[in-house]
């Protein structure tokens, strides 16, 4: 046993690549390791190019490496870009007040109001839109919103309208919603649904009226599931392209529809890479401030 | 009865099919400690929760101070209840926690928190006051609690087996800790257990349940030494129960003949057995006495030793008589180390017949 042991250890210290490459196949790292290679390859790495990108140059429609401020500059010098940015902004933000407002009571009645088995095939009929293309569910409100539509048409009846509702801000809001309000009343009910009883009851036991009890008590038990449906109702409708597009009609442009134009306009990938890495730097702060507000200990 | 802070009339709780309480009549008074015991099951909770407004009946009616509170939704009574899980409020602070209830009376901030301190000092937690929920042991959030149910000064207090998380040495303390509170404030607890020794500790008068019905009321002597049925002698305490034909009745006492003899059984002037119908008695494990010899005469069973279970100064004997039924014998441990059991082989148990207590045939 000894001679084998010393052969052991001296060959370890020998051949340290070996060992190196023994100590990345534990089983530990093996089951991480597709992960951290797919997470390198198709986001870090993309990602680094696009930062990377925005600081190239283009020459006679050709894009070329080189490490200049100018598209930064250039971008963050025109009003438009930061109407757009306000503008995208303000539609995602009103787009999760209006979502998380009207799921709040459709998820309140599924968590409390309804028996188990009830709320099983809610969740289950929300999740049928997904089964459908986001493209075609949005293609399928022209119908129902154009001037000669279907609610302009029920709206005649009774003398009313007809209201222009394609191609404005109340389009995309809609198309927002298409795209975030299952997903949100699902989350909403799972964090509803996750309350211990006995608090609500306690708080009606101490005299808090049912309504309070659904601020006082219900709000922040609730809290970490909610802000987190808040927080992907958000970044879906921020990044969503189709909405504005197709139901906004595509002016003014969100930050999704700049970066498209501005590709177009003269092969300026550099200047939509800027666009974007604001994007993601946007996300990114809505995202960590969301989450430590979701998780932090206390409210008040 | 103008005591009467809380009656049951002929209230009956379903769930769908199900029967959780059927036809309770009965009181409760002002400055009573009531416990209601029962297996899990038998309807207790519901009872209490019936109480604070957290169930309806549905039917019969459920009277407060001669009010009826069928209609009257939990968040409008002043029935503080203490959970199981004490259902503290793990958003908020002790301090907090106990404000709530004054909060929403509408009772100022300085006078609430005064108030909230004042209950927290009074339980001894008070330097716990502004430490989170998630921080304080199991006995320190017990009494949050109760310093939240208690603070806004109720005629009643309802508990649901607030102790049965605790161990064994915090039970105790606890069980002192409620007794006293109650005197002091003079209001009524209501108190639901699964724990015999918890109902008896504490309660002036328990209620046990069975299979939603009320199979006794009584103070826990009369539950311990009179039981009313078969259900509270077998649930309650280390009873024998002896079942036979009745042989005579004087009135005074019956002859009840089983399949280990005869047995003389002193009558406790309600039920009157008549000579030939089923009759069944209870003779507690504390009342017989043990011996090697044959009693000359009198209620005697002879048994033989399967087991013994230690518990401290008393000592419960398992033995098995003729018919191979069990019989349960409870004696000072000290008198056992005189008797030199494991020696004895054949045991005899006896008793007079004033012991044994009639229970009828159910």
């Amino acid at each position: 046993m000894p001679v084998s042991g010393k052969r052991t250890q001296s060959a370890l210290v020998e051949t340290t690549p070996k060992r190196l490459l023994s100590h990345l196949l534990t089983f530990k790292n093996a089951v991480r390791l597709p992960i951290i290679i797919w997470q390198a390859l198709f986001f870090i790495a993309p990602l680094m190019f696009m930062v990377a990108m925005s600081f190239f140059i283009v020459r006679n429609y050709r894009m070329t490496e080189a490490f200049e401020m100018k598209n930064w500059l250039k971008m963050m010098g025109r009003d438009y870009f930061w109407d757009s940015y306000g503008l995208t902004i303000g539609l995602a933000t009103l787009a999760t007040l209006v979502v998380m407002t009207v799921a709040f009571p459709a998820a309140y009645t599924l968590a409390f109001k309804v028996s188990e088995n009830t709320r099983r095939w809610a969740v289950f009929l929300l999740i049928i839109p997904f089964f459908t293309s986001y493209l075609v569910r949005i293609f399928s409100w022209y119908v129902i919103l154009a001037e000669s539509g279907v609610i302009n048409a029920m709206l005649g009846y009774i003398g009313l309208g007809p209201y222009i509702m394609l191609n404005t801000k109340f389009g995309t809001i809609v198309g927002y919603m298409t795209l975030t309000l299952p997903l949100v009343i699902i989350l909403q009910t799972l964090s509803l649904a996750n309350i211990d009883r006995s608090l609500v009851e306690a708080a009606h036991n101490l005299g808090c009226r049912p309504w309070r009890t659904v601020f006082r008590i219900v709000l922040p038990l609730a809290r970490t599931g909610l802000i987190i449906a808040a927080v992907f109702c958000f970044i879906l409708s921020f990044g969503d392209f189709v909405s504005p597009y197709y139901l906004g009609g595509s002016k003014p442009p969100t930050l999704p529809i700049l970066i498209v134009d501005t590709v177009k306009s003269g092969q300026q990938w550099p200047r939509a890479a800027v666009v974007a890495v604001v994007m993601m730097v946007t996300l990114f702060i809505v995202a960590f401030g969301g989450i430590a507000a979701a998780y932090r200990r206390r409210v008040r | 009865m103008a005591d009467a802070l809380v009656e049951f009339d002929s209230v009956v709780k379903k769930f769908g099919d199900f029967t959780a309480v059927e036809r309770m009549n009965f009181t409760i008074d002002e400055g009573e400690f009531v416990a209601i015991m029962g297996p899990s099951g038998c309807g207790k909770t519901t009872t209490l929760r019936m109480l604070a407004g957290l169930e309806q009946p549905s039917k019969g009616e459920v009277r407060m101070q001669g009010r009826v509170m069928n209609a009257v939704p939990a968040h409008e009574r002043d029935t503080p209840l203490v959970w199981q899980s004490l259902a503290l409020f793990p958003f908020l602070n002790a301090r907090e926690n106990v404000e709530f209830g004054l909060q929403m009376r509408g009772v100022d901030a300085a006078t609430r928190r005064k108030k909230a301190l004042d209950w927290l000092d009074r339980l001894e937690i008070g330097e716990f006051a502004e430490r989170d929920i998630s921080s304080l042991s199991g006995g320190q959030k017990q009494r949050v609690a109760l310093a939240r149910s208690l603070v806004t000064e109720p005629k009643i207090l309802l508990l649901d087996e607030p102790l049965s998380a605790l161990d064994a040495n915090l039970v105790i303390r606890m069980q002192s800790m409620l007794t006293r509170l109650q005197r002091e404030l003079g209001i009524t607890f209501v108190y639901v257990t699964h724990s015999q020794s918890e109902a008896f500790a504490m309660a002036d008068r328990v209620v046990i349940m069975s299979r939603g019905r009320i199979a006794q009321i009584g103070t826990p002597k009369d539950i311990y030494r009179a039981p009313d049925n078969r259900f509270v002698a077998e649930f309650v305490g280390r009873n024998n129960i002896i079942s036979g034909k009745i042989k005579s009745s004087s009135g005074k006492s019956v002859l009840i003949n089983g399949s280990l003899g005869d047995f003389k059984v002193s009558l406790g002037g309600r039920a009157k057995p008549s000579p030939g119908s089923e009759g069944s008695f209870v003779i507690a494990a504390d009342l017989v006495r043990l011996s090697s010899k044959k009693p000359r005469a009198g209620n005697q069973i002879e048994c033989s030793l399967i087991s013994e279970e230690f518990i401290g100064s008393v000592v419960t004997l398992f033995l098995e008589a003729r018919d191979g039924s069990e019989f349960k014998v409870q004696i000072q441990e000290r008198e056992l180390a005189d008797m030199d059991l494991k020696h004895m082989g054949k045991v005899f148990v006896s008793w007079d017949p004033e012991r044994a207590h009639y229970i009828g045939a159910d």
